[in-house]
């Protein structure tokens, strides 16, 4: 982010002579610098409204910074280190293998055998995965293959939804064009269907990444025995712990923003034409 | 392969060049749609047209047609893309083969809205596709590189097509289906959006790449007539038939025809000179065409 004083006076060439009001316009022209103010903005907004809130249940950023401070001083299986790392771990390896899996599932779906298959499993997305803990159970040892089985399978039903979604959404024009050229099944499966979805793909594990945060906590909280940032939250609330809560809330926001920012990095750099608007 | 200087000379023919077997043959094709208002649309009906080889010419052949005459959808069905209600495509793919129906692929074709690869640059739109052909790999990016550097897109070779100008996507377009060493080639509407300047180049570009090889074929749709006039050797009229009230008939079909060998108009470079051009130019815009 740049910050320098003297840009105040010299605004950047791509903003308009009166960024506050370019700030309240429909598509307003506000450079990096106008942009950063505005994030710092609400930022100051969130923590005034953190400060000054009515709400009891909502500890104040003192209390949750004096937790931290406990959460890193406690020792093994109970400190922060240690549950961030479990549920960071279970977390990158869901969205891993819940990405390919629902990648071949919903690429597959060109294929008119395997489209009942995926309309199948769009529509499990609407069944509470944690009903299947029996099943999951008896399927999976307890534990790390089980909460990497739940996560996954619970994940690949909302990732199969909107990959397919993505398919469908490809030009009829550019299959034709493929045809017309000569191309045989094979390469418009590749070019028409995989090469150019792959940036929107990369948009849909993002955007999917929230919900398995959601799970990812649900699922550590009946597997309780390895740890981790579901297992800590369901410990703490049950103590009425709420600043320890929040704490490990606000990790997880911060690891999501991370993660948000490095898979559009991936995007921005390996499909470069991502980036450029299409013009009327 | 012959020179295509020498086909465009400004001055008649010595004589009549021969014509020779049937390259693309169209038997009464109709083509209904069913309308959102659950009725049926008759776009095309009875549409029949014929290519012949002319020896040692190319082809070049314009249809003709005002807006929503059913032009694309013609193209559409000898492109091998959709499926004639009635009637037959029948193409002969290469030289000394016999007429069969057509298949997708047999026929290049530069769509009106010049879809290209989104997320392949623009040297990669032309080598991609001629190497899934069977093209070797050096020998295709020679080739594109030739070709971008002859219609002035060297500049654009590692643009994304969504940095291109119109003009400029439309000829990486044309150059695409070029790749491909195709006999037959339908461009939609390659005059439409373009600068009188540039329309000349788009017809001294077909015209050039025409006369690079005998057994080429162009079928150009279009609505200009000029240009039309300029580059084809035969011109087919598409449009309704009306009724005693004068109200047109649904289903479009070759009204007319033009023999531009015949008239004298073809493989000239001169022609837009000659007082017939000028006489037939004026008889389908002011007689044919408002008729369509
Ligand atoms: N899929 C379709 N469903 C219904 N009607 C269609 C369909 N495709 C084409 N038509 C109709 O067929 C007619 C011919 O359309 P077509 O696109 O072939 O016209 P065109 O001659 O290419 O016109 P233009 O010069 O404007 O491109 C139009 O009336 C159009 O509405
Ligand atoms: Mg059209």
């Amino acid at each position: 982010m740049e910050t320098s004083a003297t840009s105040v006076a010299t605004p950047p060439t791509n903003d308009s002579g009166y960024p506050l009001r370019e700030m309240v316009r429909v598509y307003g022209a506000v450079g990096g610098f106008a942009r950063s103010h505005i994030v710092i903005g609400w930022i100051v907004l969130f923590l005034l409204v953190w400060f000054f809130n009515p709400i009891k249940a909502m500890p104040y950023p003192s209390e949750v910074l004096r937790a931290f401070q406990r959460m890193w001083n406690a020792p093994g299986s109970s400190g922060l280190v240690y549950n961030v790392y479990v549920t960071l771990k279970l977390n990158i390896v869901g969205v891993l293998i819940s990405s390919v899996l629902s990648l071949l599932i919903s690429y597959l779906a060109v294929i008119p055998l395997f489209q009942p298959f995926n309309k199948f499993i769009q529509w499990l997305r609407y069944i509470p995965i944690v009903g299947f803990n029996l099943v999951f159970l008896t399927l999976f040892a307890i534990g790390w293959p089980m909460k990497v089985a739940m996560l996954t399978t619970g994940m690949s039903f909302f990732l199969v939804t909107s990959m397919t979604s993505v398919i469908a959404s490809i030009p009829r024009m550019k299959y034709e064009l493929a045809r017309v050229l000569g191309y045989n099944d094979w390469h418009v499966f590749y070019s028409v269907v995989v090469r150019p979805t792959l940036p929107a793909m990369i948009d849909m594990i993002a955007q999917n990444a929230a919900m398995g945060w959601v799970m990812i906590t649900a699922i550590e909280t009946f597997n309780r025995t390895e740890g981790g940032i579901g297992s800590q939250i369901y410990a703490y609330t049950s103590t009425n712990q709420l600043a320890e809560v929040y704490a490990y809330l606000l990790i997880i926001g911060v690891i999501a923003v991370i993660e948000d920012g490095l898979l559009s990095l991936i995007k921005r750099v390996l499909f470069p034409y991502s980036l450029v608007a299409e013009r009327a | 392969m012959t020179d295509n200087h020498t086909d465009c000379i400004p001055g008649p023919l010595d004589q009549m060049p021969a014509r020779l077997e049937t390259l693309l043959h169209i038997e009464k094709v109709g083509k209904e749609f069913p309308m959102n208002d659950g009725s049926t649309f008759v776009a095309l009906k009875d549409f029949s047209l014929e290519i012949q080889n002319i020896k040692d010419k190319p082809q070049i052949v314009s249809l003709l047609g005002p807006s929503g005459s059913g032009k694309t959808t013609a193209l559409r069905i000898i492109a091998g893309l959709d499926k004639p209600t009635s009637g037959c495509v029948l193409i002969t793919n290469g030289e000394g083969q016999h007429l069969r129906p057509v298949r997708v692929g047999d026929v290049g074709v530069v769509f009106q809205r010049y879809p290209l690869f989104e997320d392949l640059n623009v040297l990669h739109n032309l080598i991609d596709p001629a190497v899934r052909s069977g093209m070797n790999k050096d020998e295709a990016k020679e080739k594109a590189l030739r070709l971008l550097d002859e219609f002035d897109l060297v500049k654009q070779g590692l643009a994304w097509p969504l940095q291109l100008s119109g003009g400029q996507r439309q000829r990486v377009a044309i150059l695409q289906q070029l790749m491909l060493d195709r006999h037959f080639i339908i461009l939609d509407e390659p005059f439409s959006g373009l600068d009188p300047v540039n329309i000349l180049n788009v017809i001294k570009l077909i015209s050039n790449i025409a006369h690079q090889h005998t057994l080429n074929t162009f079928l150009i749709i279009t609505h200009d007539v000029t240009s039309a006039l300029i580059i084809s050797d035969h011109l087919y009229l598409l449009g309704r038939e009306r009724d005693k009230q004068g109200e047109p008939i649904q289903g479009s079909k070759v009204m007319k025809v033009y023999d531009l060998i015949a008239e004298g108009l073809a493989y000239r470079s001169d022609v837009e000179d000659l007082p017939r051009f000028v006489e037939i130019r004026k008889e389908i815009r002011l007689v044919e065409f408002p008729k369509l």
